[in-house]
């Protein structure tokens, strides 16, 4: 046991960190290049002013038409991914973790509401998984990897809930919980995850567009 | 502003008293944590006797360690008389680490260099 | 991964076009035609686009072909994405000759690049640009859909969409001038006027079978006392259907040639005739595959030039018109210029009533007929029509509320709009802003 909590939580971590930050770099650097060699025109067009329109409007609950028009995803994908970002961020076990190993801290989630925010987590992405698996124009454009990506993010959660309450198997769920969360970093760069990373770009590019040069709403 | 002093005195006393009394180490069975406002987790199981015959940890000063003004650790002499709140506060002070760091280093930081005993979160604190 | 439900297929009549194209494909031509276009042709953007993608199905109800074929899936904007271009990519350009014939049916007539999916999707994917590389590919392909392909050949021979002929041109505006002389004694269609305020550019339909229209514009710029012209050679035409086809080449050439007729007339604007490819490939497309941000000279739509016409009041309307019309946004100049007020000023000063469709302004729903589709031809007109069931519901909706007229200010929408009024029996008559303003205006004697 020591050994193995010894290796995820050291090099294993680094690798993790590496990989999410490094990756999110690479991507990104790819990205502009990319763009800089293939697409320039793209940046004569962004504009800060309608990247930052667009972004806002569609991150308000029911700011958009389409929001308005799928009101309980709407609910479930702004709980998801706020509860998503916040709850690892702001967990007072993890911040534990930084303080012993960095000394660095900052404010913490009661565990009481960490645990409900986990549980919303989990609940969301059953409802994920059963939109994938039931709605028509979500089952037909769904591939092993949309199934693949859920349970990557799924799974720290569901381990980290287990591992929490300590119900069964607590050693292995701890050990589970570390590893699947060190999965999703890593495959946060490389994999349909990147729409973190992406979706932002995506967003207001479309934004500027719309802004800029057909003078209408993009949402 | 003397009456709180004294009033204060008489608390800080009553309480190093009474702690000293609940959990002199004879009978430690539990860390204690009251000095922690509203604490998310169970105190942390610890048979103070069993863990260092276990442990086979003679010297008080293992745990129980005295540094100096420099935060040179100061040989030979060890802190077993005064609490471990006494130095480490709810927040880092300078280079002395807050209390729940201080007992997370010396506890899991032990543990992981010996490769022996509780290192994950729920095993120190279970519910 | 999950099992298709089975498509509802529309009728179809055969595509000589295609099936000629279809016939002569190799798995070897379409692997490096596919290879090369991706490769070559397309960058970051696309990469990202179908990398980000979150296979939520958000888009599905922004699309009517979707909403007619009772959410069919294959009808969403990211379900045509799989049938085409992420088949393409996973295949590594290995497809068959059959797949491409089903990809090109889909991304020409299933799809009217209107856009309405970018303002649906979360992440601002442009599905309308993905469905466009697949047109591009099946462009190299040589597969395009016969009629719309004949347009693009009529494009690079005589630089129109209408194989109008050198000579057909100028006879056709001297033409329509002395039809309107009758009405207006001293009314010109002024040729090649250098120094003039604009430069009016029309699609080639209009010459070819809608001269009446040009009659009409001729007797508003009369009226309203524009110091206007036209050229008498190439760069007349501001159609386009080789920006439908992939044809980008051709599409560069016709813009160019449209561009250069307005800067050697030495205008100061282009103003346009109601149409909205038109103004989708010479504001947004053409200037940009020529180099240019922004057009090099400033263009206005005539839903723009008929808004600044009444506002600074050089139009005076007699009456209004008293019938209560609805109001069809057409995607290109709502979605793509932003013109939804002042087709709305516009409406408002000509009408009594105005019926307000819903959905509308960029949210309005397609005409079906537009990116080419209508072009594709008659093999493809039940396409169009059982596609846009909603359209039918949103238009016979405003007609419960009351309105009795169509307006669609736009050439492509006007025709569709007509197709589905007419098959399903919603009993509108379909109007531009230019017959009501001719009909309204106080004309001079």
């Amino acid at each position: 046991m020591h050994a193995v909590y010894a290796f995820v939580s050291g090099p294993l971590a680094w690798l993790a960190f590496l990989l999410f930050f490094g990756g999110i770099c690479y991507r990104l650097v790819r990205l502009l290049w990319e763009v800089n060699r293939t697409e320039k025109f793209i940046f004569s067009y962004m504009s800060w002013k309608y990247s930052l329109r667009s972004i806002g409007r569609w991150l308000i609950p029911f700011g958009t038409a389409n929001w308005r028009l799928h009101p309980g995803l709407t609910v479930a994908t702004f709980t998801f991914h706020i509860c998503l970002l916040v709850t690892p961020v702001f967990l007072l076990s993890h911040v534990v973790l930084w303080d012993e190993a960095f000394d660095v801290s900052w404010w913490t989630l009661p565990d009481g509401v960490a645990d409900v925010m986990t549980v919303l987590v989990i609940v969301c992405c059953a409802y994920f998984l059963i939109r994938r698996l039931v709605t028509p124009e979500v089952k037909f454009v769904t591939t092993a990897s949309d199934f693949v990506i859920l349970a990557i993010v799924a799974a720290p959660f569901i381990t980290g809930f287990l591992a929490y309450h300590q119900w069964f198997a607590y050693p292995v769920m701890a050990i589970a919980h570390i590893v699947s969360g060190e999965i999703m970093l890593a495959a946060i760069p490389f994999t349909r995850l990147s729409h973190m990373i992406f979706s932002p770009l995506t967003r207001a590019y479309m934004g500027s567009e719309f802004g800029k040069v057909r003078h209408a709403r993009d949402w | 502003m003397k009456g709180i002093a004294c009033v204060a005195m008489a608390v800080l006393l009553g309480v190093g008293f009474f702690s000293v009394s609940a959990f002199s180490q004879e009978e430690m069975v539990v860390v204690d944590n009251r000095v922690f406002d509203a604490p998310q987790r169970p105190s942390s199981r610890f048979e103070h006797d069993a863990h260092n015959e276990a442990a086979e940890i003679e010297d008080c000063a293992v745990c129980h360690h005295v540094y100096d003004d420099d935060g040179v650790l100061v040989e030979d002499e060890s802190s077993e008389d005064s609490s471990c709140s006494e130095c480490h506060g709810i927040a880092d002070e300078g280079r002395i680490p807050n209390l729940r760091k201080a007992y997370h280093r010396n506890c899991k930081g032990c543990h992981r260099e010996q490769g022996a005993g509780p290192v994950l979160c729920g095993e120190c604190h279970p519910w | 991964m999950a099992k298709a439900p089975a498509k509802t297929e529309p009728s179809q009549a055969l595509d000589q076009g295609l099936a000629v194209g279809v016939a002569r494909l190799t798995p070897e031509k379409i692997e490096s035609t596919i290879r090369t276009v991706l490769k070559s042709e397309t960058g970051a953007r696309l990469s990202t686009y179908v990398e980000t993608c979150i296979h939520c199905g958000l888009c599905a109800e922004a699309c009517h072909y979707y909403l007619s074929h009772d959410n069919d899936p294959h009808y969403a904007p990211v379900g045509k994405v799989k049938q085409t271009l992420w088949e393409m990519i996973k295949q590594k350009g290995r497809v068959t000759p059959e797949f491409i014939e089903k990809a090109a049916i889909i991304a020409h007539t299933e799809c009217n690049l209107c856009k309405r999916c970018a303002q649906y999707c979360p992440f601002g994917i442009d599905i309308a640009y993905l469905m466009l590389v697949v047109r591009r590919i099946i462009h190299k392909l040589g597969c395009t859909p016969l009629y719309i392909q004949d347009t693009a050949h009529s494009h690079s021979v005589t630089m129109n969409q209408m194989w109008v002929k050198g000579d057909e041109w100028p006879d056709t505006l001297q033409w329509q001038e002395e039809e309107a002389q009758a009405e207006f004694e001293d009314l010109r269609i002024p040729l090649d006027v250098e120094g003039a305020e604009i430069m009016y550019s029309v699609i080639a339909p209009e010459p070819k079978f809608q001269a009446q229209l040009i009659y009409q514009a001729a007797a508003i710029f009369h009226a309203a006392g524009v110091s206007w012209t036209m050229p008498s050679e190439l760069g007349w035409d501001n159609s386009d259907m080789a920006m439908f086809t992939g044809d980008n080449e051709i599409m560069g050439r016709i813009k160019r040639a449209h561009y250069d007729a307005a800067i050697r007339l030495k205008v100061k604007r282009i103003v346009m005739g109601e149409c909205g490819h038109a103004f989708r490939s010479v504001y947004d497309v053409g200037n940009r595959w020529l180099g240019w941000e922004m057009p090099p000279i400033p263009i206005v739509h005539a839903i723009d030039f008929y808004y600044e016409l009444l506002k600074e009041g050089r139009i005076k309307i007699t009456k209004k018109y008293p019938t209560p019309i609805t109001l069809h946004d057409p995607c290109n100049v709502v979605r793509g210029g932003g013109l939804h007020e002042k087709a709305r000023y516009v409406a408002h000063t000509l009408c009594e009533s105005v019926v307000e469709m819903t959905p509308n302004r960029e949210h309005n729903y397609c005409c079906a007929a537009g990116g080419g589709a209508i072009n594709c031809g008659p093999p493809y007109k039940q396409t169009r029509i059982s596609g846009n069931r909603i359209k039918a519901e949103q238009l016979f909706a405003a007609k419960t509320r009351g309105a009795q007229v169509l307006i669609a200010p736009c050439h492509n929408c006007h025709s569709g709009l007509h197709d589905i009024v007419h098959h399903y029996g919603v009993g509108l008559d379909i109007k531009f802003f230019g017959d009501l303003i001719y009909e309204l205006m106080e004309k001079p004697a």
